[in-house]
């Protein structure tokens, strides 16, 4: 309690700073130099067009743009931020500063899209559901082959196609304008257009890893590890240090089916295999994560000095596979592909309203505010990463065998009102961090505070309020939005399913179809939420008004099997992974309405992708809906968890 | 791979077997199946010899075989012979080894006492976690202290409570927990259904553990055997045990149209709601012509039904007894009751041939509840 007090009365007292030279970025107050400015004679005809064959001044880009809600980084945890955002209505932005969106994920890093990919004992994950398992689910139907490059274009048809949402690729946010304690714009250079953006928003979220726009509006931050005390963390050092866990540069390996020869660039640093505790030379194929290097004292500013250390260690360890003698089998491997741009796994952490530490996760903690979920061990990796082979490249100190609460508190700032985080760069300590970092948890993140975006957009709050006055109004609708919150079961007031009279279906074979409407949509906690049909397709569901109802919407969460992981691995398939659609997904199926005592059909849906299936119509007064259900993508029968109905 | 497996069978081991075979005293006569099974490490299928142990009645009482202890790719590996017994459908219920063998672990540990209990125990569970790993996955586990997993790549080493596992020796758990609850076990059903007589056919079919109510069900399809006294049983099994409803009336669709309709009858009458359900949806599918006097019979009980079998058996009677007298005068007094139920019947009428009075009594419905339509 006192820690956080005394963040409050310094973040009274926090002052933007601006470190970058574009001087028409500093805060709205200072004075304003217009960057890309010529003191010469010859400025106004400087630029020949041969075209119109007039000259010309060199041109000053300049743009401002107005949004209801800004996400800077499209990574796993920035898309389904501003995806969350524009579908609950709030016109928003996602700026990106790559030409590829997927952070982390994206065809340059190609690090695994993780989330609760194993818990104890038994090494079955518990999928995030929601956006991500929309966008992961659209890979498997659309890029069977498994190309990043492709997968890269899944993402951006993903994000493009959805009507509110604006795209921004090569876009970095550099700054922030600001008032007070609260973010006007932030300032975006666009790399390939020579164009600098101003961003206005009553709403900004920073899911950039980093941070810098977060950073550069006075956000507190902290980096380094907490000591033993602080938090009452078993796993944190004794005392405060600065470590930050590295980033690593991925390969990938091809078996050519001949030999292949390898030689080493000239900046090839020696891998010393002998000297090196635990670090796994077993396959080939993509690459080695320990590759790692990162800092001590400010990894930001390091991070291109450890780019270029870790192309070398790469190719050093690369080196030491193919020649020297070690691993015979892979003389038919040849480099297919290898990493220039380091997978970062930290650097800043936001302050929230709450830090989450090692105690909340390992002892599940449950927060009134819970907004999603975790469940990867502390894989905390080691001081030093690949210079220090002494120690394992990763602690691993402890793994989950149920997932963990993530609390909204450690998703805004809490000195910036309208400012919130998504991603590893959120508030929490260095070993929680270890586990809330993968890209699921990051994915699950983003959804929160992408919806609780919008909210604050329409009723005109920040996101603090959310929690004193909205937090029930956040959690239903990231549940009807397919987000599984641990311990806490949907019971959304419009939701007409609720009321209705009757439920009933085909015959059973396992669960009940009164399950649909309990507001727990997986089996979890070892209690079955589902309902299954027992016959062979094609199976019924059908719900019964004692009088008429306004329907407009009906959204329906089938089976897409949670217990199988479904990211592209890189490697050989494991047994809880599957690399194709779900045989469980229901593929194809219609809706009937019952008005004036007439079925109608008001939808239907021949190639189903997602597991949340939503249908919109125009509004029907009915006594009753039928879900008619007549193809998976394989298993013979269907299984339900929930149906809700709507007019809103 | 263990093409070289080899399965040894018991008339050349030690008298080891039958000394501790418990049901030995019944067994009177062991046969042999020569069966190919898949195995998840293997790549291609093997061939081995499935022993039957049938009892003085030719019933079988248990099955066995012997396999390797373990997969071994680098012939490194100390393989012994173990037998595993399975009962009569296929619940495996333990494994011996040679006299004098021992199973060994990782870099030449020996099993201790408790790691052969554990084993058991492991191979006893159907659920165990090596249900769901590869073998790719056990062979990356050289020693489990140095065995991660990364976020950035994904990859799942294995990693087992010790409750789970015998520490060191996951290949061999790995290897013998798919011999003993692979294909094998459906193999032995099915054996155990082929090689018992009719009567001991009855018998399964009112055995209290339903797996001898499928093995019994598949067989008697298999012998297209349709015969009234089968039918008595299992019509008196499904009402006592609706959950097996679905198998028997996948067997009672292959009856003749007279037994068919008998059990349908039967089940309907005397059941609850779940056998009311499967019968109304059977006769909703069949084939078979069903006569309007046979329909007519079950709308006798619309007022004892509640609302779901009260729609289904309706949808039965639109789709084939339309406009049937009896069945409209049956299904009139439903629109003074529960409402949802009144609603779904005045729907119904709406649809049928009425005679003047009828149409007054809907019309009358229609207007005393036009707001609730």
């Amino acid at each position: 309690m006192e820690r956080r007090k005394f963040i409050r009365n310094i973040a009274g007292t926090a002052i933007t700073t601006s470190l970058l030279p574009l001087a028409s970025c500093k805060s709205i107050n200072g004075n304003v130099t217009e960057i890309n400015v010529s003191n010469d004679l010859i400025e106004d005809e400087q630029w020949h067009q041969l075209g119109t064959g007039k000259k010309v001044k060199n041109p000053l880009r300049k743009k401002t743009k107005s949004y209801d809600v800004v996400v800077i980084g499209a990574g796993m945890a920035g898309i389904p931020a501003a995806v969350a955002s524009a579908r609950n209505g709030a016109k928003t932005v996602l700026i990106n500063d790559r030409p590829c969106l997927g952070g982390n994920a994206s065809s340059e890093i190609r690090v695994t899209v993780n989330g609760v990919a194993h818990l104890k004992p038994n090494n079955l994950p518990e999928r995030e559901t929601g956006i991500i398992e929309e966008f992961l689910l659209e890979n498997r139907a659309k890029n069977q082959q498994e190309s990043y490059p492709v997968w890269d274009h899944v993402l951006y048809d993903f994000v493009t196609r959805e009507p509110n949402l604006t795209v921004m690729l090569n876009t970095q946010a550099i700054d922030a304008e600001m008032n007070g304690n609260k973010i006007v714009s932030a300032c975006c250079w666009q790399l390939t257009t020579e164009t600098e953006f101003i961003i206005k928003a009553p709403i900004f979220i920073d899911c950039s890893g980093d941070g810098l726009m977060a950073a550069k509006a006075g956000a507190l931050y902290r980096t380094g590890r907490e000591g033993k005390a602080e938090f009452n963390e078993t796993y944190a050092p004794d005392k405060p240090d600065g470590w930050q866990m590295g980033a690593s540069i991925l390969m990938q390996a091809k078996d050519m089916g001949r030999p292949m020869p390898y030689e080493p660039p000239s900046f090839v640093i020696k891998y010393d295999e002998e000297k090196s505790t635990k670090r796994k030379i077993k396959q080939f194929i993509d690459g080695f994560w320990w590759v790692e290097l990162g800092d001590d004292f400010d990894i930001v500013d390091v991070q291109e000095e450890n780019r270029h250390k870790l192309m070398g260690y790469l190719h050093g360890v690369w080196d030491h596979v193919k020649n020297s003698g070690k691993y015979p089998e892979s003389a038919n491997y040849a480099l297919d592909w290898v990493g220039s741009l380091p997978g970062r796994r930290e650097s800043r952490r936001f302050i929230g309203d709450y830090i989450l530490s090692e105690r909340d996760l390992v002892e599940h903690k449950h927060f009134e505010d819970a907004i999603g979920f975790g469940g990867w061990s502390l894989d905390e990796h080691n001081p030093g990463g690949i210079e220090n082979l002494n120690d394992p490249p990763s602690f691993f100190h402890y793994k989950f065998k149920e997932i963990y609460q993530v609390p909204f508190r450690t998703l805004y700032s809490v000195n910036i009102e309208n400012l919130m985080f998504a991603g590893r760069n959120v508030s929490q300590t260095h070993i929680a961090l270890s586990s809330t970092r993968i890209q699921g948890t990051c994915a699950l993140m983003g959804q929160a505070v992408g919806t609780a975006a919008a909210i604050c957009v329409e009723k005109n709050v920040l996101p603090r309020d959310i929690v004193q006055t909205h937090i029930k109004e956040l959690q239903e609708q990231l549940m009807r939005d397919d987000v599984y919150i641990p311990k806490v079961a949907a019971n959304d007031p419009k939701d007409l399913a609720k009321k209705a009279s009757t439920i009933f279906g085909s015959s059973t074979r396992s669960g009940d179809v009164k399950n649909l409407i309990n507001g727990i949509s997986r089996d979890i906690d070892g209690k079955i939420n589902h309902w299954q049909s027992e016959e062979d397709l094609p199976a019924k569901v059908q719900l019964e008004w004692e009088a008429p109802v306004s329907i407009s919407k009906i959204e329906i969460k089938c089976d897409s099997n949670l217990k199988k992981n479904i990211m592209m691995l890189k490697q050989p398939s494991r047994k809880n992974h599957i690399t194709t659609i779900p045989p469980e997904l229901l593929k194809r199926l219609d809706v009937e309405a019952r008005v004036q005592g007439n079925w109608v059909k008001v939808c239907s849906q021949e190639k189903n992708i997602t597991r949340l299936i939503k249908f919109k119509f125009d509004q029907i007064e009915a006594t009753a809906i039928r879900i008619n259900m007549f193809d998976t993508y394989g298993v013979k029968t269907v299984k339900l968890f929930e149906i809700r109905c709507y007019n809103d | 791979m263990i093409n070289s497996l080899k399965i040894t069978l018991s008339l050349l081991l030690p008298l080891w077997f039958l000394i501790s075979f418990q049901t030995k005293s019944m067994a009177v006569k062991n046969i042999n199946h020569k069966i190919v099974l898949k195995h998840p490490g293997e790549d291609i299928p093997v061939e081995v010899t499935l022993v039957e142990v049938q009892d003085s009645d030719g019933l079988p009482i248990a099955y066995f075989t012997d396999v390797e202890s373990v997969i071994c790719l680098e012939q490194v590996c100390k393989i012994v012979s173990v037998r595993i017994y399975w009962n009569n459908i296929g619940v495996y219920q333990k494994y011996e080894l040679e006299n004098g063998a021992t199973l060994e672990k990782y870099e030449d540990d020996l099993f201790d006492p408790e790691d052969y209990k554990k084993l058991h125990t492991i191979l006893a569970n159907i659920d165990s976690p090596y249900k769901e790993v590869y073998l790719d996955e056990i062979l990356t586990v050289v020693d489990e202290h140095t065995e991660d997993i990364d976020a950035v790549s994904g990859a799942t080493a294995l990693e087992l409570d010790e409750k789970d596992t015998v520490p060191g020796a996951a290949l061999t758990c790995f290897t013998l927990w798919h011999w003993v609850n692979g294909d094998i076990v459906s193999i032995i059903k099915n054996k155990t259904g082929e090689s018992v007589s009719n009567k001991q056919l009855q018998q399964f079919l009112v055995d209290e553990n339903e797996t001898y109510f499928y093995i019994a069900i598949a067989e008697l399809q298999k012998r297209k055997n349709y015969s009234k006294e089968f039918i008595d049983t299992i019509i008196k099994r499904g009402l006592k045990d609706d959950f097996l409803l679905r198998t028997a009336f996948n067997y009672l669709k292959g009856a003749s149209v007279e037994n068919y309709l008998y059990a349908a009858e039967t089940l309907f009458f005397k059941g609850s709601r779940e056998q009311k359900l499967t019968t109304t949806r059977s006769l909703i599918n069949t084939d078979y012509k069903v006569s309007k006097g046979y329909l007519n019979n079950f709308s006798t009980q619309f007022s004892k039904l509640d609302y779901q079998e009260v729609s289904l058996l309706l949808e039965l009677m639109q789709d084939k007894n339309p406009n049937s007298k009896v069945v409209i005068e049956n299904v009139l007094p439903l629109l003074s009751g529960d409402f949802i139920i009144a609603r779904r019947a005045y729907w119904f009428l709406n649809n049928e041939t009425l005679t003047t009075k009828q149409e007054r009594e809907i019309k009358c419905f229609y207007k005393k509840h036009k707001d609730k339509l």
